[in-house]
């Protein structure tokens, strides 16, 4: 399965390609009054308005600033995730199109099911779901409906 | 960003290294093959789905590809271009300092013998001598019938013997002339200073000279004349003569009774200065098709760095814009074939210096067109990372724009790499036959933007390595500077110090004689303008004269029997000994900073003997040193670069002198580095180091002194910020 990889302080997070919608470049946010300090703001993609969850401080490592380097992920909703025919697939994503701001992005691997790992317990996060070895650096893969449901609650500690 | 129209650059140039013409036609031909992959794509897209919104996206993501790839490709002959103008730019730029450095550190020195003449020539040995030949030329004639003729010769000889003595020690305070003579009305030379050459000099009639005769019209003792280079009957060389006339009884508006000539020994100074900056080999040698010359006015080559190619007389062959170069500041800056080499060739014309107008010479230097592009072969790591680099101010506005959409392509490739996939995952199995076109889109786009982005950081490096280099020039003319000046300032204390009136009233102890002291050294400083004041203490280290009037009463009896400078001359006993005294707070005067030069007057005015008081002379430091540094700030476009400063430390490490006394005051320690301070004689350093909040770069010269004048162990700094 392929995954895309984005960098979170010091960590390589991996997110499964088929889950995602789309990645862009991270521009203005238009706020959202009263919304949890985990939420970036909405943007419009091609009409769909779309609640950015800012992944610093979803993970409290530092706030993700809007810089040339730093992408949105925009994930698939359900309905939408529901329609990819060869996937067999258990994620239970929102409704609606959920965004994650990330530092940086990197590269797509393409993982064997073999070669995934599960989180060590003195790693365990409730968003983390297997631990992938690539040479010298392990890659954290998410479980991004896990980690989406954040634009409704408040940040989730470890 | 540039327009494509503007490029310059043409990869079969013949400067274009090897190295960048084969990163070139790597990243070019890599990017021109993502277009028939994109293609490829375009055509899969119809294969595999007949969902027409499906079709549409990758045809669309193919479609951004292309124009990436097309934008990186006008981006590369941007950035080649701008790599290769910026070191152009820098090097030219650092090329217009040298050709000026050069002329200026010559017109300065001349300036200091323009005073020299006119002062030397009011010495009483001097118009005495002339006006005792004169009566003996007027008796051979058969006008004086008077005296008897042994007595005659025997006066006659003794006023010559006593012209010679001080014209030899005037040459062993001022090393670089090489021979003063003093010159009847008629044109014959009475007395002369350089030993060897006596007995073909005494004698000589120089009257169909025209520095002889343009001396006997200046039109008072303010006035003088100076010859450009020619040939005299005085030396087998070319000479630069120095003339002024020589007045009845030494006044100033007297009538005019012969001439005084000092010749300049301008190609061994002009030798010294032309060869100083340009790159040398392993053996010492000057690097082939570098070239340093001065011409005058008709063009000629008055002195070069290559006698061989460039001899005295010759006419170098250079663009009629660099030959007809006459305002005063006036520059030309081209390319050029010189002796068969594609070189960069930088003519600058002389402004003169201060009051001096100079004789219309104009500087040139000549380097060959790679020596500008080639790789700096030892860069140093500064501790500074390229990016930072990058982002610094050392690098132009325009390249640092292209280094960020460099990046920002590698990022939109990256991107639409990214998304295609996330599509054809979209497609099922069908989408699989993308992965392999997104798979070879994301590799030569990160393929190619990082090797532009090794290419800038090359780029950042050279800049760096060249910007250093120019200060590290910038702080070696600063320092060379001040020790020609400080030799000046030591060669006036040696000679000052054999005055006649000095030791006469010292020795007299006669307290109406101490007045006379005090006249002399107004005399003196009135022809001066670097000096402060000048004091003359006896052997007890009680000050009994001084040449400011204003201090007189402050002074008069002033015990210095404790002070270095009193202490040095005391222990003196050669008219060729001097000391300074490192700029300090001195009790003599009301300045902050004292640099105080002396030398022993010795016993009846003796080469050697026994000192019966010293001679101090305060230097106006300050005022000299700051318009120095100030000339040797670090300049783009004529503008000083944001936070440059020059600066001078003493052994102490202590600033003495600054151009910027907000950052870098006086009687501070500047916290550069270690290995910029610890400079002994001529070593050179450069750097980067952090002060007041902000990040420098620095070049650092060490002190080698100057002839005689062995320097007191100062570093001359030249900074300029970079953030």
């Amino acid at each position: 399965m392929l995954y895309s990889i984005f960098h979170l302080g010091n960590n390589l997070i991996g997110v499964p390609i088929y889950t995602i919608l789309e990645i862009v470049r991270s521009s203005k946010f238009h706020p959202v009054r009263g919304a949890s300090e985990v939420i970036d703001g909405l943007i419009n993609l091609r009409g769909k308005v779309v609640t950015v969850i800012n992944t610093g401080i979803a993970f409290e490592t530092h706030k993700v600033l809007i810089s040339d380097e730093s992408r949105i992920y925009i994930f698939k909703n359900n309905a939408e995730l529901k329609e990819l025919t060869d996937i067999d697939s258990d994620e239970d994503m929102s409704p609606d199109n959920i965004g994650l701001h990330v530092e940086k992005i990197e590269g797509v691997i393409n993982v064997d099911k073999e070669e995934l790992q599960p989180v060590p317990t003195n790693m365990a996060h409730p968003f983390y779901q297997h631990v992938v070895r690539r040479g010298e650096d392990f890659i954290i893969i998410l479980k991004p409906s896990k980690a989406i449901i954040l634009n409704s609650t408040e940040t989730v500690k470890p | 960003m540039k327009q494509a129209q503007d490029i310059m650059f043409n990869i079969y140039n013949p400067v274009i290294t090897y190295e960048h013409r084969a990163a070139y036609d790597m990243i070019v031909s890599q990017l021109q093959e993502i277009f028939p992959i994109c293609n490829q794509g375009k055509c899969k897209a119809l294969e595999v789905t007949d969902d027409p919104q499906k079709q549409k996206q990758i045809n669309d993501l193919m479609e951004k590809v292309e124009f990436f790839s097309d934008s990186l490709i006008n981006i590369t002959k941007v950035f080649f271009d701008q790599l290769y103008r910026a070191k152009e730019g820098s090097s030219e730029s650092i090329s217009y300092s040298m050709a000026k450095i050069k002329i200026d550190m010559m017109e300065r020195s001349l300036l200091e013998r323009t005073c020299d003449v006119r002062w030397w020539a009011l010495e009483k040995a001097f118009w005495q001598c002339i006006e005792v030949s004169n009566a003996a030329h007027d008796n051979k004639e058969g006008k004086s019938k008077t005296a008897g003729k042994t007595t005659q010769h025997s006066t006659h000889q003794q006023a010559i013997d006593l012209a010679c003595t001080r014209l030899e020690d005037i040459r062993s305070s001022y090393t670089l002339y090489r021979d003063l003579v003093i010159v009847n009305a008629q044109g014959t030379v009475v007395a002369s200073s350089n030993v060897d050459r006596k007995h073909l000099t005494l004698g000589l009639d120089v009257s169909d000279e025209a520095w002889f005769q343009r001396g006997l019209q200046t039109k008072d003792g303010t006035d003088y004349h100076v010859q450009d280079i020619a040939i005299s009957k005085l030396e087998d060389q070319a000479s630069l003569i120095y003339a002024t006339a020589i007045r009845a009884n030494g006044d100033e508006n007297g009538e005019v009774i012969g001439v005084m000539g000092v010749l300049f020994d301008f190609q061994g100074e002009c030798q010294i200065i032309l060869d100083d900056y340009l790159p040398k080999g392993s053996e010492g040698d000057i690097l082939d098709g570098w070239f340093s010359f001065f011409t005058n006015r008709q063009g000629k080559a008055i002195c070069s760095s290559d006698q061989y190619f460039i001899p005295f007389g010759a006419s170098p062959e250079l663009p009629r814009s660099h030959r007809h170069l006459s305002k005063p500041g006036e520059s030309q800056v081209s390319t050029g074939i010189f002796f068969g080499t594609r070189s960069l060739l930088v003519s600058y014309h002389s402004a003169g210096f201060n009051e001096y107008e100079g004789l219309g010479w104009t500087s040139h230097l000549v380097l060959p067109i790679t020596a500008i592009f080639e790789r700096v072969s030892d860069s140093k790591v500064f501790g500074i990372t390229p990016k930072e680099l990058m982002s610094s101010s050392l690098i132009p506005e325009q390249n640092r724009q292209t280094y960020q959409e460099i990046q920002r392509n590698k990022g939109d490739i990256q991107l639409i790499s990214i998304n295609g996939i996330v599509l054809a995952t979209d497609l099922g199995k069908a989408g699989k036959s993308f992965m392999p076109i997104f798979d070879q889109i994301t590799e030569t786009g990160s393929s190619t933007t990082g090797k532009m982005e090794l290419l800038l950081s090359e780029m950042s490096a050279d800049m760096l390595q060249q910007n250093l280099q120019a200060l590290t020039n910038l702080s070696q003319q600063a320092i060379e500077l001040i020790d020609r000046n400080l030799f000046e300032r030591a060669a006036d204390v040696r000679w000052w110090s054999t005055d006649h009136v000095l030791w006469e009233c010292l020795q007299s102890k006669d307290k109406k004689h101490l007045d006379t002291i005090n006249k002399r050294l107004q005399i003196i400083n009135a022809s001066y303008t670097m000096y402060r004041d000048l004091v003359v203490a006896d052997a007890s280290g009680r000050i009994v004269a001084n040449s400011k009037v204003e201090n007189r009463d402050k002074l008069d009896g002033m015990s210095v029997a404790d002070q270095y400078w009193f202490r040095q001359g005391m222990q003196m006993s050669k008219l060729v000994q001097f000391a300074a005294q490192d700029v300090c707070d001195s009790e003599l005067e009301n300045e902050n900073t004292s640099l105080i030069y002396c030398s022993a007057v010795l016993e009846n005015g003796q080469r050697s003997g026994k000192p019966v008081g010293v001679l101090g002379i305060m230097f106006d430091w300050e005022n000299q040193a700051k318009p120095i540094l100030a000339d040797c700030l670090p300049r783009i476009n004529n503008e000083v670069a944001h936070g440059g400063a020059a600066f001078y430390v003493n052994r102490e490490r202590m600033v003495i002198a600054t151009t910027d006394d907000t950052h870098f005051p006086i009687n501070r320690v500047v916290p550069i580095p270690p290995e910029n301070v610890n400079l002994k004689d001529g070593q050179t350093a450069s750097g980067i180091f952090s002060a007041n909040g902000r990040k420098y770069i620095i070049g650092s010269s060490g002190s080698s002194g100057y002839r005689e004048y062995k320097g007191l162990g100062w570093t001359a700094h030249v900074v300029r910020a970079i953030d």
